[in-house]
């Protein structure tokens, strides 16, 4: 089984690539049109998976991953199960700064299967930035986009100075040290 | 006799189903008919069909108060008739006044199967009010314990949900004891709990009831519905609970609106639409406007809401001595200031505590009552309304402008009152991290500007972590107004140090150093998200301009707000507004380095003197840090020597080598604020006023006499930072250097 490595492609000019690791197609495919629908000024291709690892048959057609954001919906604690057993196929170099948890589904805190705090553990344990979202509600939708794709944007070295490494540690909760 | 339980067989909800059905069709003809009759030209279908509705209400209502034995609702098409007739007319419209009685007497004598009774209790939904000896008598029957265990605790739950459109509590009040009494029930006990935290006054507190409270923890282990109702009696007795009780809880009750919340929601907006009669009857008395939903509703004072109603008065005054002692003021007839002073002593806050919000009569009285019952009811209330409404954590709210006017006026409420409040403190820690910033961004911004300083950890991880996340990953202009409001939130907490120290100073001094370590805390967190910031938006103008703003109060702090403490900004804001390409921020800079100065001048004075008021002493690091940035700044805008004098660690002290690679000609005189890029334009604008035939703008033209005349000019055009600087600081802290800079002068 392949293990997703961050460096072992060569970069390609003016484009970032994100990844998104989910076991919820519909929710994935929305956020996916709400990322694309942004105005930008470099090329982003989304990819879709519904787990790790990735089929190792197309794997040289695939250019280099920037950003692997794994998504777990509150909702259902197979969701969760999903991204940890996807997570051992991540390359350890990827935690740093270039693996986002986009938690799905906080819109219905009654029916909440997983405590957040189990998640920020996650988080906190594989270095990588949680964020808390509703993908059900369109405006929350797009300032989630919005908010993915200024960070793909740092991973893909778009910005000048910032590096993903420095992004992430900027976005690390002060007690987790 | 039928079992109490009907075993469902598939055939029977269709059989109902079909049966509506018919029965529908029969309300249509019978509609028509009506409309037929009624030839008043000027009422509405609507109105028409609420007609025919409610000839049909009052038959089910007759139907269900009299009909005697235990029926079923399977044999009985008629009962099923006169329960979907209520049903409908609820779930439209709501239900008069009246018809409570009947109805609850009809639930909860246990006449009916179970299923009849939920659907009778489900849709009891008030269109104005819901008269309290209704209530009292259904109190009766379910101490009587006719009905089962599912619909007693479903008849609390309706109690809870509907408790604010009762029209009076004093009978209710009185059954206290008996409401008590059900908290042996361990099933009843979270709802009987939840009741009794809404209807406890002062006089309802007793030593016997703390030692059954306490008996009743002991036995089921801390429960947080017991825990709410001792913080309660805690609070009314503090002498009588001796003990400890976790200071904040989240939530103390589930939510028990469940099956009614959308009705109200759907009745009132119905209702909305009405001819204004039926608006009168319609809770509230004035603004209809503003009565959408259940938040903006209770905003407004009902005019059932003290127990002195409005209408009793004018009937007769002699009946309110019937209460008692306590003849009370009804708080919805108090209109102006005098009156208010007038009555002040006989107030009574109504019962739905969210108008106290809009009414700045009521907050000036919360003010100075000091009463912390009050306190506590309100943030039950607002934490509850926060809770359950807040658009981006409840997927079936999406009605973000109500929400958002609802957050209006929690803002206006706290700029009234000038303090925070607790539970508009707890939401934002609890929501915040789940916030996308976009979602009614102003206004939960000035709501955190709101937030009280307490322990630093708190407002570290829910408050800074969560919105250093947000910043770090959202637009510029969510980072200003981000700015902006931190801005707000340390202007917010310097005043309350100057309050603190005029009001107590001697005992207060430990708060005064707690205090000062968390504006510190804040100052500190700003630095850094603002270096992270600048760097993420490649030194915007607009961010550093909010920046600057920010830096603007802190450099006051020590005469201003009488503040041991003085914050110099990080070289990654100093030497990006330094070398700013914009002349308004490097205006602002040179400004606030003016009043850093004189602030620290000020308390090196107090310090010689030994005047201090305050025994403290600003670290020298804060003066060797002003220093480096001082002669930075003399520098770059006046001697042309930054790259050479600059000691501060990370600032732009450049070796000779590498600066004469830059093949820049005249280096020791080619940076200054003729060079300067913010003020380049100014410069040439300047040449081109005092020699217009010169096209080839030579700057080496602006020396000596010029040199002034170019300062003058700068002034006159409005860069009055730049002016007091160089007024204060160049003429004295570069004095040795002035007669270096004499060549550039003479």
């Amino acid at each position: 089984m392949a293990v997703l490595r961050p460096l072992d492609k060569l970069p390609t000019l003016n484009s970032g690539v994100l990844l998104l690791v989910g076991s919820d197609e519909a929710l994935q495919q929305k956020l996916a049109e709400a990322i694309l629908q942004e105005k930008k000024d470099f090329n982003i291709s989304i990819h879709l998976a519904a787990s790790l690892p990735l089929p190792s048959e197309r794997d040289h057609l695939r250019p280099r991953i920037d950003l692997v954001v794994f998504m777990i919906d509150i909702k259902s604690k197979y969701s969760l199960k999903n991204v940890e057993a996807s997570l051992a196929h991540v390359d350890a170099n990827f935690f740093l700064g270039k693996v986002c948890f986009l938690v799905t589904g906080v819109g219905r805190v009654n029916a909440c299967s997983i405590e957040t705090n189990a998640i920020c553990q996650l988080g906190k344990a594989y270095c990588s930035p949680v964020l808390f979202c509703e993908l059900e509600l369109e405006g929350i939708r797009v300032a989630t986009a919005q908010r993915l794709l200024r960070m793909l944007q740092i991973c893909a070295g778009h910005i000048p100075g910032v590096s993903a490494l420095s992004f992430v540690s900027l976005m690390r909760n002060s007690d987790d040290d | 006799m039928r079992p109490r339980r009907n075993s469902r067989t598939p055939k029977q909800p269709l059989q109902a189903r079909h049966k509506s059905q018919t029965d529908l069709s029969a309300w249509r003809k019978g509609r028509r008919t009506d409309s037929e009759k009624s030839l008043q030209h000027h009422q509405s279908a609507d109105d028409q069909k609420y007609d025919s509705q409610e000839g049909s209400l009052e038959q089910a209502f007759s139907y269900l108060g009299k009909v005697q034995g235990r029926v079923s609702l399977k044999k009985n098409s008629v009962l099923q008739k006169h329960l979907d007739a209520v049903e409908s007319t609820a779930l439209k419209q709501g239900l008069p006044p009246e018809g409570f009685e009947i109805l609850l007497k009809a639930a909860l004598s246990g006449r009916f199967a179970d299923t009849v009774n939920t659907r009778l209790l489900k849709s009891l939904i008030p269109a104005s009010v819901i008269p309290q000896d209704s209530v009292v008598s259904a109190v009766s029957l379910l101490c009587v314990g006719k009905c089962s265990g599912n619909i007693q605790v479903l008849f609390l739950k309706w109690l809870i949900a509907m408790f604010d459109f009762i029209d009076r509590k004093e009978h209710i009040n009185a059954l206290y004891g008996f409401f008590f009494f059900f908290l042996q029930d361990e099933k009843l006990c979270p709802y009987v709990c939840h009741v009794l935290y809404l209807l406890t006054r002062k006089e309802n507190v007793k030593p016997f009831r703390i030692r059954q409270l306490l008996d009743l923890q002991a036995k089921m282990g801390m429960q947080s519905h017991l825990q709410a109702l001792l913080s309660l009696y805690k609070l009314f007795c503090p002498e009588q609970v001796t003990i400890t009780l976790p200071g904040k809880m989240k939530t103390y009750f589930k939510n028990s609106e469940g099956p009614w919340k959308a009705a109200i929601t759907a009745v009132r907006q119905r209702n909305q639409g009405l001819s204004p009669l039926s608006q009168a009857a319609f809770l509230g008395t004035s603004q209809p406007q503003s009565r959408k939903r259940k938040w903006n509703a209770q905003l407004v004072i009902p005019a059932s809401s003290s127990y002195t109603n409005h209408l009793e008065e004018v009937r007769g005054k002699n009946r309110l001595c019937l209460y008692g002692t306590k003849v009370s003021f009804p708080v919805e007839q108090l209109q102006t200031f005098p009156q208010l002073l007038q009555n002040i002593h006989r107030l009574e806050f109504p019962s739905q505590m969210g108008s106290v919000l809009t009414n700045p009569l009521l907050l000036h009285y919360m003010n100075c009552v000091k009463d912390e019952s009050i306190y506590l009811r309100l943030y039950y209330w607002m934490g509850q309304m926060l809770q359950e409404e807040c658009t981006w954590c409840v997927v079936d709210n999406p009605n973000e402008e109500e929400f958002k006017s609802f957050l209006e006026s929690i803002y206006k409420a706290e700029c009234f009152l000038q303090e925070g409040f607790s539970a508009c403190e707890e939401f934002l820690y609890k929501t915040l991290p789940l916030w996308d910033g976009v979602c009614c961004r102003s206004e939960v911004l000035r709501l955190v500007s709101w937030i009280p300083p307490s322990n630093f950890s708190d407002i570290k991880s829910y408050l800074y972590d969560p919105l250093a996340q947000l910043f770090f990953t959202s637009s510029v202009y969510f980072k200003c107004s981000v700015l902006e409001s931190l801005r707000q939130l340390l202007q917010n907490w310097l005043n309350c140090t100057v309050i603190q120290v005029d009001s107590d100073f001697s005992s207060s001094n430990t708060t005064l150093s707690g205090l000062v370590n968390v504006v510190a805390e804040l100052v500190h967190f700003v630095g850094w998200i603002s270096t992270a910031g600048l760097r993420l938006e490649n030194n915007s103008t607009l961010l550093m301009y909010f920046i600057l703003d920010f830096y603007g109060t802190v450099c006051d702090m020590y005469l201003k707000y009488n503040l041991p403490l003085l914050i110099m900004p990080p070289a990654g804001v100093f030497y990006p507004a330094l070398l700013s390409m914009d002349s308004a921020n490097l205006n602002q800079l040179c400004h606030i380095m003016y009043r850093y100065r004189t602030n620290l001048v000020a308390a090196k004075e107090n310090e010689l003197s030994k005047k201090s008021i305050l025994q403290f002493k600003f670290s020298n690091q804060t003066y060797q840090e002003y220093n480096q940035y001082i002669t930075a700044m003399v520098g770059c805008l006046w001697t042309s020597s930054a790259f050479q004098k600059d000691i501060h660690p990370q600032g732009l002290c450049m070796d000779d080598k590498l600066l004469c690679k830059t093949g820049v000609k005249e280096l020791k005189n080619s940076f200054n604020i003729v060079y300067h890029p913010a003020m380049m334009g100014y410069a040439v604008q300047f040449l081109k006023e005092i020699c217009p035939d010169d096209t080839t703008f030579n700057f080496k033209l602006i020396k000596g006499k010029k040199w002034d005349w170019y300062l003058e000019y700068l002034y006159s055009q409005g860069l009055k930072g730049l002016k007091v600087f160089i007024e204060s600081s160049i003429s004295r802290v570069s004095q040795a250097s002035r007669s270096k800079a004499g060549n550039v002068e003479t």
